[in-house]
């Protein structure tokens, strides 16, 4: 994995080197509005090329995590860069919201019935409110 | 409803401690006491849409029903695919708010404040929230859409999981809101700028908007938050970049010129140079380019190489 991210630091530092950093949108010689939002130059290279560090493992991660290939561009592309990187670092323990509260333990269920009968939770329907 | 609950209580095992008993959160006891001037007492959005979800499936369901409320027609099942991570059974909330925006609509995050969501559901505006219906050590992580609230009975309606109104006390409500780090987000037509909207959150939404959304929607969703926030540079120049993207070089070069008059930005003035050369002015976009590269060479070094490839085309 590192060897990868060492090849694609260097194609992306050879492309950018050559061509000048390329923004994106409709056009290029245009400073675009992502571009200046990250706002430096030095930095921002150095952004872009995370970003697009990040995207790379993005794809495999989500293919990994059982996303569906034809889907995986359209949802990377989706993000910011902020965003990819973002979600690169914490796809494994950010919130993933599900709603299933189906298989929990029996040892918390004493201490989730009292929590939720004070309202700090919500777990069993039978202590809700009318 | 008092007399079930310390039935329930009195099945606790002894020694249970009832510390917390009293605890009613800040922003409840807030509401409890002073109602922020001009929020109604109660309200409730009754028409928008349900969609009951099984499995893991709420981030898609959330998504259906606030899009859905914008008059557009989701299929849950088909916008699973955009947002359900299966390995995390779940839906993670970044790909939520970029989900929204693949739809033709901005996800604009909202500030920590209760007042404010309660706020934006009398505008008319159903509020998507991430809530921990657990502990923040037995995390139990759902999406529920927003759509009422009673100051009067402190109780708010959700739509949520297989419960077309399921109504919460509003103190368990701030509870679970604000162990999920108080998130959440509306979906707005472009041109809709929702009300307690922060600069920052307006303007961040409105960059992730123009990354895949049609040109001439992003230049309308810049302009609205523009017209709010008219000395922002970002939504300046996001509204000359969408303008020029969608082939409205006059739109375009009076946003940047307006830009680069207030801020003296040089990507402002590098921007001005392109839109110029579009529209046959290159002795205008000339001069454009010069006060970009001076502009470049006294403060803004980053935008060097832009500013001089700029200039070197129109010399």
């Amino acid at each position: 994995m590192k060897t990868t991210h060492r090849i694609v630091s260097v194609v992306l530092a050879a492309s950018i080197g050559s061509t000048g950093f390329v923004p994106r949108g409709a056009h290029a010689a245009l400073i675009g509005t992502e571009q200046l939002a990250a706002n430096a130059g030095p930095k921002e290279v150095r952004g872009a090329l995370l970003a697009a560090l990040a995207r790379d493992d993005l794809r495999r991660a989500l293919a990994e995590r059982g996303v569906a290939p034809e889907r995986l561009a359209a949802r990377i592309a989706a993000l910011t860069d902020d965003e990819a990187v973002q979600l690169a670092a914490r796809i494994d323990d950010a919130p993933a919201g599900a709603g299933d509260v189906i298989g929990y333990a029996v040892v918390v269920f004493a201490v989730l019935l009292a929590s939720d009968i004070l309202g700090f939770t919500r777990i069993f329907p039978f202590t809700r409110m009318p | 409803m008092i007399d079930r609950r310390t039935s329930l209580l009195a099945l606790l095992p002894p020694g249970f401690g009832l510390a917390g008993c009293a605890t009613v959160p800040p922003a409840t006891r807030a509401l409890r006491e002073v109602r922020p001037p001009g929020l109604p007492a109660a309200f409730e959005l009754h028409e928008v849409p349900f969609f009951p979800h099984t499995a893991y499936h709420c981030g898609p369901a959330a998504l259906a029903t606030v899009l859905g409320a914008l008059g557009k027609s989701v299929d849950p099942d088909s916008i699973a695919a955009d947002v359900v991570l299966p390995a995390r059974r779940g839906s993670l909330q970044v790909e939520m708010l970029a989900a929204a925006r693949r739809h033709d609509a901005l996800a604009v995050a909202l500030p920590a404040d209760l007042a404010a969501l309660l706020g934006e559901v009398a505008a008319g505006r159903p509020v998507l929230v991430l809530l921990n219906l657990g502990l923040a050590w037995f995390a139990a992580w759902h999406y529920a859409v927003l759509v009422g609230y009673d100051l009067e009975r402190e109780t708010v309606v959700l739509r949520s999981g297989t419960t077309r109104r399921d109504l919460f006390a509003l103190r368990t409500f701030e509870h679970t809101w604000a162990r999920a780090g108080s998130w959440s987000f509306v979906a707005v037509v472009p041109g809709d700028v929702p009300q307690s909207a922060s600069e920052r959150a307006a303007t961040e939404a409105s960059i992730a908007f123009e990354r895949v959304a049609a040109p001439a929607l992003a230049a309308r969703a810049y302009r609205a938050a523009l017209s709010r926030w008219p000395r922002n540079l970002l939504l300046a120049m996001g509204f000359g970049n969408a303008s020029y993207a969608a082939g409205d070089f006059g739109a375009a070069a009076e946003a940047f010129a307006a830009a680069a008059a207030l801020h003296d930005s040089a990507a402002a003035w590098n921007n001005l140079a392109e839109a110029r050369l579009r529209l046959g002015q290159r002795d205008l976009a000339r001069a454009a380019a010069l006060r970009a590269l001076a502009r470049a060479e006294a403060a803004e070094p980053m935008w060097l190489p832009a500013a001089r490839e700029t200039l070197g085309r129109l010399e």
